[in-house]
């Protein structure tokens, strides 16, 4: 049997991250990998390309249904979706209730130990945002994913969380085995884009290990909830994202520690390119009708 | 004034006395604006209807009186099991100063147990610097060969990694790099006490077995032929193992027991106080990887473990508190079946005895009504004991075992005439147990100390067998299990019998007719 | 050099050596915890109150067990929900000894566990809907509760709840039923300290802030008081009471052993409120002061001395006809002080004491001991302020050792190397110390035994002194034919 490849994707809110994980898994299932995708985010959009659904049945919505998690079974949670991939999301509470963090543990807890894992070539974690508290960790600690993906673009917030995730994953990865695999740029067609991304990856120690092109075939995939790979397989965009599957399957063991920098060093970078002013301290705290 | 020099009267005389009680009175007319007598009255009769169980049995988000504690208590229990091992329970320190008071309580013993100390700034940042300064503070003054570390609900909620600060602590000098640290997550929103036990233990042996959290290389197991014993969560584990132990001598075979807290909550007074004593040596710990299997006293208290044993390729064994004669059979035949040695001759005359010693009394016994509560494997043990003396055992509550474990109990009495008419509660509390004692009476209740209210309320004499027993002294040093220990059981019951029927008969000139010099 | 400047150097050599088991930078923060006591000096200089060590085994509990155990535990007629997983509930399920009259389960519910025993899915989903059916279920099962409190366990506060929200719809939805969010997570503050604090606070604004003043009919008079900080272990606020009423007072609440919500209500209207347990209720004290002008006095209610002290200080708060009946109280239970004394000094004249306990006892006990002829040499404070340990300084002698929230290390080689004849402290120490061949005796629950606090008190707690140290089984720790060390 072949070890089991753990990777795991994350980024900042709305940049496309689960649209991106999902094309990229699902080209690596077309190369004949065996998939399950856990979805670690509250909002539960993990797998909807895959399964074609709204939104899944979450392991945390069905436990709170069934008494404990202890009452479910492997098959309440987990559905099969396009070239068999497994597909189990996490859930988590309203927001403003609850301890979502906590739900990504229990979930974890509840796959590992219920054999969702068993043959299997790849486990994917979609991962919300950022590394906000410890739960949100889980799948970067030790027996856990080997590799982390995050994705992002040109724009400053994509690249402050993609700093701030590299800090979540230096952490761990001093004591345990994690390594950032790299960065996958979503373009949004910012200026110098692909320049930019180059010299973030730089920084942290990475490198860009793809960039994806803007193309409209995703959303008219996604508004019938399907990937690009299984909508239009023979698209130029279809085409990237197998590209991107190659390289994370050839990547494997090829992950750094990454090196995070300070607020400063990231500002610098993005007035280096244009993309953040130069601070006129006169105009600090200045209300408008005061200019 | 009722007080005197030469004959001090406290609490449980002092307040009889008349100022006392005229102070009572006024206190409760003048200041307290309690409830009517005659409303209080009527609540006490409504409370003792079945409309009123029907009720108390519709909830669905209040437990009152449970029968368990929380997953850290098991895990400290399962440190303590281990040779000069320092529980360690990473999180708020509150819950360690109630793990280490309950067990004293119980085992009339000093337990041993510290704390990360984690506080509001922990809860924000992280208890990764708790873990660093803690491991390094204990290490420094208790001297421990082992760390055995768990965790309260604090640490779980925020999601700390045990591996992770593990790693880092001792990256920080907190412990050499070789320190034995076994870890285990214990949160205490799942499961119990027993589930604490469960995944420390195999915290433990995974530890052992798989290379030390990634240090050194996993053991490969070489089969030899001696076995593990795993006695599970169990207050009378002082009697108890050291009656294994003879068995396992009697039989002359090979064996380790893993996590044997005997001598730890069992220590002399004589001037010196051992923070550690006895225990599973860490070598023996290692190398029962290699035992040609492992018995499992209690499963439900160890299901996990059992699935990794499993895992390396050794049997196991599965019982749930074997007691009594048949019980004590299967236990022995076990032993037998696994090492292939007969049952020693010595042993098959002690069960004689037993069963000499059931027939002698069997008549008091035969047909008496039980209620019983407790943990999952103990209440499968007892339930079992009780049919095979002709009791019935007509309620079997238990707060921590699932509706699996009633099924095991349903088996039980489906199998014998006595469990007709018996029922099986899972996941109840002894609130729910004190209606059914009002609307299905007993003859005898059989619990922990905390049934002394169900006792007092209801008027079911109570047996006391389980965890914590905290009103009376030294059950703990009495075993349960072989059969010497059915033996103590049957006893504890029979004595239980005979006091209520002297109770029941000492009315002079009018029930005492009954009050008879032999039984 | 006198006896106690050698006391006071040892002291200070005995503190260095224990240091050294510390890693340094530990050793350096509990050095300024560790002291010895300087004849004259209005300050026993030990810094307290500060985050406890990981890792050293602390005595000390956390604000649950300050709030759900202290404070609110003993109010006997309302339900106290330990919110969140099972354990902490259980572990303090009825072991404090706070006694009280009632039909538990139906009017009184003191010695009950209620829990909402939270499960996972609780900590995912948050407990807010949970909470709100358990009060519906405790009205609908135990209708004739008076309120109903709810202990808050460390998930609560980290998974971000709104448990006041709950309340208050609930008590709206209840007629205006008292229910009291308490915030006292366990990882709140550094002890059971904070927890005393906040369960204060909320009696403040729970209880004092939303009842009708006049809820409770009752003429006052001009000796009404209420017994503050006395949590009747063993019966303790009882023949406390009892001395307080011969005296001519009346009490109309006691907080809160044996205690009532209708008593909390009824406080307002004290003429003096008196304090026993200073650390955990002197909060709500000066509240009252401030808030309703009701003046507060601390009294010590072990031993004769102190007993004797106290009653003339109480009765200087009031008339003539009070303090004239304080003298016949005095007088009248002096030939049972004096027959105590009689038979018990003798037997313990000279004996040495260590301590370590909670929030008064570190020094109140002090001079229960000294009218046995007995004598304090140690005495710390699991959870104790500065402010304790400047009331200290007016019991203790040159020498005696300082400890604040000792270690189970420090503790231990203390009791080693100064040898006392009984240590006091709690069930977690007590069989390190019999192991060790100390006689014992629990300071938190009386071992089991109760009231010492009056005169009543004084007899048992000589009593029960005399039992632990002259205990025959001391006699017996070493075998005959072990040889000698």
């Amino acid at each position: 049997m072949a070890t089991l490849r753990q990777i795991a994707f994350y980024g900042k809110g709305g940049i496309g991250k689960s649209t991106t994980s999902q094309n990229t898994l699902a080209a690596l299932a077309e190369m004949g990998q065996k998939i399950l995708i856990v979805g670690c985010d509250p909002k539960a959009d993990s797998t909807r390309l895959i399964l074609h659904a709204k939104a899944q049945d979450t392991v945390l919505s069905l436990a709170a249904e069934a008494g404990s998690v202890e009452d479910l079974e492997i098959e309440d949670v987990m559905k099969i979706g396009y070239r068999n991939i497994r597909c189990v999301e996490s859930g988590g509470p309203e927001p403003g209730v609850g301890c979502a963090g906590r739900g990504v543990i229990t979930s974890i807890n509840f796959l590992e130990e219920n054999g969702a894992y068993d043959g299997v070539d790849y486990v994917s974690y979609d991962v919300l945002g950022d590394v906000v508290c410890g739960g949100f960790a889980m799948p970067i600690r030790e027996n856990k994913a080997q590799e982390i993906y995050i994705v992002m673009s040109g724009e400053m917030m994509a690249m402050y969380a993609a700093n701030n995730i590299s800090k979540g994953i230096l952490k761990y990865a001093n004591s345990g085995g994690v390594r950032l695999g790299g960065l996958v740029c979503n373009e949004r067609q910012t200026d110098k884009e692909l320049e930019l991304a180059e010299a973030l990856a730089g920084k942290l120690g990475t490198k860009l290990i793809h960039f994806v092109p803007r193309d409209n075939v995703v959303q008219h995939a996604e508004l019938r909830r399907m990937t690009v790979l299984e909508y239009a397989p023979e698209s130029k965009q279809a085409e990237e994202y197998r590209q991107l599957a190659t390289k994370i399957h050839a990547n494997a063991g090829n992950g750094t520690i990454p090196t995070p920098i300070t607020m400063d060093e990231l500002e610098d970078l993005l007035m280096d390119f244009g993309i953040m002013k130069k601070e006129d301290e006169s105009l600090i705290g200045k209300a408008a009708t005061a200019a | 004034m009722s007080q005197s020099a030469e004959k001090v009267l406290d609490h449980f005389h002092l307040f009889r006395e008349p100022e006392y009680k005229e102070m009572f009175a006024n206190k409760k007319k003048n200041f307290e604006f309690s409830v009517p007598a005659e409303e209080l009255k009527k609540q006490v009769e409504y409370a003792k209807t079945v409309e009123y169980k029907e009720k108390n049995f519709a909830r669905e988000a209040l437990t009152v009186n449970p029968a368990k504690a929380c997953q850290p208590l098991g895990a400290v229990f399962a440190a303590n099991g281990f040779e000069g091992t320092l529980p360690f329970v990473h999180g708020s320190q509150g819950c360690v100063a109630y793990y280490r008071s309950h067990f004293s309580r119980h085992f009339k013993e000093p337990t041993s147990c510290v704390s990360s100390s984690m506080t509001e700034d922990a809860a924000v940042f992280g208890g990764l610097n708790n873990m660093i300064d803690g491991l390094a503070n204990s290490y420094s003054l208790y001297k421990p060969k082992m760390i055995a570390v768990s965790t309260t609900c604090m640490a779980e909620v925020i999601g700390d990694d045990l591996n992770a600060f593990i790693k880092t602590s001792r990256e920080k000098g907190s412990i050499p790099m070789e320190f034995d640290v076994p870890f285990a997550h214990t949160p205490a929103f799942v499961g119990s006490h027993i589930t604490g036990y469960d995944n420390a233990l195999k915290g433990v042996l995974n530890y052992f077995w798989d290379g030390k959290a990634g240090t050194v290389e996993p053991l490969k197991r070489k089969p030899n032929s001696s076995i593990n014993f795993i006695g599970g969560f169990d207050g009378y584990v002082v009697g108890n193992n050291r009656e294994v132990k003879r068995i396992f001598n009697e039989f002359g075979v090979k064996y380790t027991m893993l996590c044997d807290p005997s001598d730890a909550w069992d220590t002399p007074t004589d001037g010196e106080f051992r923070m550690y004593d006895g225990g599973t040596t860490l070598e023996d710990t290692a190398n029962a990887i290699n035992a040609k299997g492992t018995i499992m006293m209690q499963t439900i208290s160890a299901e996990k473990t059992a699935e990794y044993i499993e895992s390396k390729g050794q049997e196991v064994v599965r019982l749930h508190h074997p007691m009594g004669v048949k019980g004590t059979d299967e236990f022995l035949m076990a032993i037998s079946k696994l090492t292939g040695k007969p049952i020693p001759e010595s042993l098959t005359k002690e069960r004689g005895r037993l069963v000499d010693a059931v027939a002698d009394s069997s008549a008091h016994i035969h047909g008496k009504k039980f209620a019983l509560y407790g943990d999952p494997d103990l209440m499968l043990g007892l339930t079992a004991f009780l049919l095979e003396l002709g009791a019935e055992p007509t309620t079997v509550l238990s707060t921590n075992g699932d509706d699996a474990w009633a099924a095991k109990v349903q088996a039980l009495f489906d199998a014998s005439p006595f469990g007709k008419n018996c029922k099986v509660y899972p996941k109840k509390d002894l609130w729910h147990m004190r209606s059914l004692l009002f609307t299905d009476p007993v003859d005898f209740l059989i619990g922990n100390t905390y049934g002394k209210y169900l006792d007092r309320d209801t008027g079911t004499p109570l047996i006391r067998i389980g965890f914590p027993i905290f009103d009376r002294h030294h059950k703990h040093r009495y075993p349960v299990w072989g059969y010497q220990g059915a033996l103590n059981v049957l006893v504890a019951i029979l004595d239980k019998i005979f006091d209520q029927m002297d109770a029941d008969t000492n009315g002079i000139a009018t029930t005492d007719y009954s009050f008879d010099i032999i039984r | 050099m006198s006896a106690t400047a050698e006391a006071r150097v040892n002291g200070a050599e005995l503190i260095e050596e224990v240091l050294k088991a510390y890693p340094e930078k530990s050793a350096k923060k509990r050095a300024k915890h560790l002291n010895v006591y300087e004849e004259g000096k209005s300050e026993c200089d030990v810094k307290s109150n500060i985050k406890s060590l990981p890792g050293v085994m602390t005595i000390r509990g956390c604000a649950y067990a300050g709030s759900k155990g202290v404070v609110w535990g003993p109010i006997k007629d309302m339900i106290h929900i330990s919110h969140g997983p099972v354990g902490c509930g259980q572990y303090s399920w009825a072991s404090r000894r706070n006694y009280y009259i009632g039909t538990t389960g139906i009017d009184t519910f003191g010695t009950m566990q209620f829990t909402s025993d939270f499960q996972e899915k609780d900590i995912v989903f948050g407990g807010d809907k949970k909470l709100e059916k358990i009060i519906d279920e405790i009205q609908e099962l135990f209708p004739l509760n008076k309120g109903i409190t709810v202990q808050s366990e460390c998930p609560i506060g980290l998974i971000g709840d709104d448990i006041e929200a709950v309340s208050k719809k609930k008590s709206k939805e209840y007629e205006g039923k008292t229910i009291v969010p308490v915030r006292c997570e366990g990882f709140r503050g550094v002890s059971q300290s904070l927890g005393h604090h906040i369960a204060n606070d909320a009696v403040r604004d729970f209880v004092f802030d939303k009842t009708d003043p006049d809820k409770n009919k009752f003429e006052s008079t001009p000796y009404d008081v209420a017994i503050i900080g006395d949590y009747n272990i063993g019966g303790d606020a009882w023949s406390s009471r009892i001395l307080l009423e011969e005296m001519g007072l009346r009490v109309i609440a006691q907080w809160s052993g044996d205690g009532s919500i209708a008593e909390l209500e009824n406080t307002p209207k004290a003429k003096l409120n008196i304090l026993h347990c200073y650390r955990s209720m002197n909060y709500i004290s000066r509240h009252m002061e401030e808030k309703y002008g009701i003046p507060w006095v601390e009294y010590n209610f072990f031993g004769p001395s102190k007993i004797e002290e106290s009653l003339r200080k109480i009765a200087s708060f009031f008339d003539d006809t009070i303090k004239e009946k304080t003298e016949q109280v005095i007088a009248k239970y002096k030939a049972l002080t004096d027959a105590v004394i009689a038979k018990y000094k003798p037997r313990l004249q000279g004996k040495k004491v260590m301590l370590f306990v909670g929030g008064l006892r570190p020094r109140h006990v002090i001079g229960a001991y000294e009218d046995l002829g007995m004598e304090v040499v140690g005495t710390g404070y699991e959870f104790g302020h500065n402010d304790d340990y400047q009331r200290t300084t007016h019991y203790v002698k040159d020498g005696t050792l300082i400890y604040d929230d000792v270690t189970g290390y420090e503790f231990e080689k203390f009791v080693e190397a100064v040898q006392p004849d009984l240590v006091g402290s709690g069930i977690k120490e007590k069989y390190v110390f019999q192991k060790m061949g100390v006689p014992f005796r629990q300071m938190h629950s009386w071992d089991y035994s109760g009231p010492y606090h009056g005169y009543d008190g004084f007899a048992i707690f000589a009593r029960d002194m005399d039992m632990a140290i002259n205990n025959p089984v001391w006699g017996l720790t070493k075998a005959p034919w072990a040889k000698a060390a």
